[in-house]
């Protein structure tokens, strides 16, 4: 079986968050460096929203610095963190969804067949496309989803940072792939016979 | 393997967790089922589509807001765990003794005890007992500010201003709000003015005291031009929780039409259409009305004006 760097240097980023136990803001600062840009694009890919996934991650490192003292050491410090922006995630969404209900016309629809032949209007198309199928999915198989192929967790991490068992990460990612290849296979992605 | 399997085993394979037997079994299956390998050829294809969906970056400004933030806090958690901690009974016994002495010398000295301090006034104190706030109108710079608010619902402000000063008193008093509003324009740091709008936003409003002029011009003051959207938000939110008058009105409207933040031109239509409920008002109703229709708008910003405006007696 192979086997997973996952993350990259977990005892460098203990370090870190003692430092942050100390009052050391260059502890918070280096975190930042290191996980900004993958807590970045996972909130962006949980809310669909670039204000709200960096208010969001801006939120977990707020909590982190807080929290530092918390921390227990059984799980990765990256783990811990995808945790938390998991949470946050959430929360902000129950929040904007008891606030509104977003209209279906504020959601770019996917192109129609045989739309697209200039190359980058065909690949802002096809990106688009794939947001909305991610759109698509339950906020559960969204996030193991996402954890997986966007920032290649092993199942194990994603169980720990979502609070759920290994089984019951494979059925969320499982679910979330047929539900995908489903709308991609009815024809909705027809950028891919515009390409 | 089987067929009903084709998918778990393709996906561990994709994720890099699966052993090699299983590996062997997938490749093993595919080549002699033809439905399978169409299958796993739509099963991989989706799962490459999915790279098509870029990485929201960092940018530099996000990077520089978030930096500072994160200082602020730091500094602020530093300031906390080194706060001087109790001092032994015994000291503080002795130096209780001497104030009370003091205390009873200056009165006796006074003419004899009689004056006593009108409950619930502000009081202020200092390292050397220095009674009065600092001449604001000079903007003076404060720091190590602290608040809290006790179980009367007094308000207490500690500060340095060359010597360490607490001022302590309801929120509606004269000085506490004087105080309350300079902290609020004055304050450097995205921290700090959070902290402050908190404790207006836990103090003043519904069924508590009524803020200040000075207080509401400073929240208007910060929705309009704090460059964090987190303490534009927080002050928009303060305002919302206040009883609507012209001012407050102006400043979400402002909001509404200008803040790059989608997070507070939501605070600011919830705000204005909770006011046009009670008395709509012409400029409310055609800035949620634009806000509606505007197609270049953050969906759920329309989408709260289009329910605000329906909910609108008109």
């Amino acid at each position: 079986m192979s086997v997973k760097a996952w993350p990259a240097d977990d005892s460098g980023d203990k370090s870190l968050l003692e430092r942050l136990r100390r009052g050391d803001a260059g502890g918070a600062e280096e975190l930042f460096e290191r996980y900004a840009p993958a807590l970045l694009k996972f909130a962006d890919r949980m809310l669909s929203d670039r204000e709200s996934a960096e208010e969001v991650t801006q939120e977990v490192f707020v909590k982190v610095i807080s929290r530092a003292h918390q921390y227990d050491g059984r799980a990765a410090v990256a783990s811990w963190l995808f945790a938390i922006a998991a949470n946050a995630c959430r929360d902000r969404r129950r929040r904007d969804r008891r606030a509104a209900v977003v209209p279906l016309d504020s959601v770019g629809e996917l192109p129609a067949a045989g739309v697209g032949a200039e190359s980058r209007l065909a690949s802002r198309e096809r990106r688009a496309a794939v947001r909305k199928a991610l759109e698509g999915l339950s906020e559960e198989q969204r996030e193991a989803l996402v954890l997986a192929r966007y920032h290649g967790l092993p199942y194990a991490e994603i169980a720990r940072v979502l609070g759920i068992s290994v089984g019951a990460v494979k059925t969320r990612i499982f679910r979330a792939v047929e539900n995908l290849k489903a709308r991609f296979s009815e024809g909705e992605a027809s950028w891919n016979a515009a390409n | 393997m089987e067929c009903r399997e084709l998918t778990e085993y393709a996906l561990g394979r994709l994720l890099g967790e699966a052993p090699s037997r299983e590996r062997k079994e997938l490749d093993a299956h595919v080549a002699g089922c033809a439905s399978c390998r169409a299958e796993l050829a739509a099963l991989e294809e989706t799962w490459e589509t999915l790279g098509a969906d870029l990485d929201l970056p960092v940018t530099p400004e996000f990077r520089a807001r978030t930096v500072e933030l994160l200082e602020d806090e730091t500094a602020r958690l530093r300031i906390r765990s080194f706060r001087p901690g109790a001092r032994s009974p015994r000291v503080l016994a002795q130096a209780a003794a001497i104030l009370v002495a003091a205390a009873l010398g200056y009165v006796a000295a006074k003419g004899g005890i009689g004056s006593v301090t009108k409950a619930g006034n502000a009081s202020a104190s200092t390292g050397n007992a220095a009674p009065s706030l600092p001449d604001l109108s000079k903007n003076p710079r404060l720091t190590n500010v602290s608040y809290r608010t006790d179980s009367d619902g007094r308000v207490a402000i500690e500060f340095d201003a060359t010597t360490h000063r607490s001022i302590t008193g309801p929120p509606d008093d004269p000085r506490v709000s004087s105080l309350l509003a300079y902290l609020l324009s004055a304050n450097e740091t995205a921290g700090e003015k959070s902290r402050a709008i908190e404790l207006v936003s836990q103090n003043f409003g519904p069924g508590a005291a009524v803020a200040s002029p000075e207080i509401v011009r400073a929240l208007a003051t910060t929705v309009r031009r704090d460059r964090n959207p987190g303490v534009r938000k927080k002050a928009a939110e303060a305002l919302a929780s206040f009883r609507s008058t012209a001012e407050i009105r102006a400043a979400l409207l402002a909001a509404l039409a200008n803040d790059p933040n989608p997070g507070v031109r939501l605070v600011a239509v919830d705000a204005l259409a909770a006011a046009a409920k009670e008395a709509p008002d012409p400029k409310t109703i055609q800035s949620l009305r634009e806000k509606a229709f505007d197609p270049s708008e953050n969906g759920f910003v329309r989408a709260r004006a289009a329910s605000a405006l329906k909910a609108i007696d008109l």
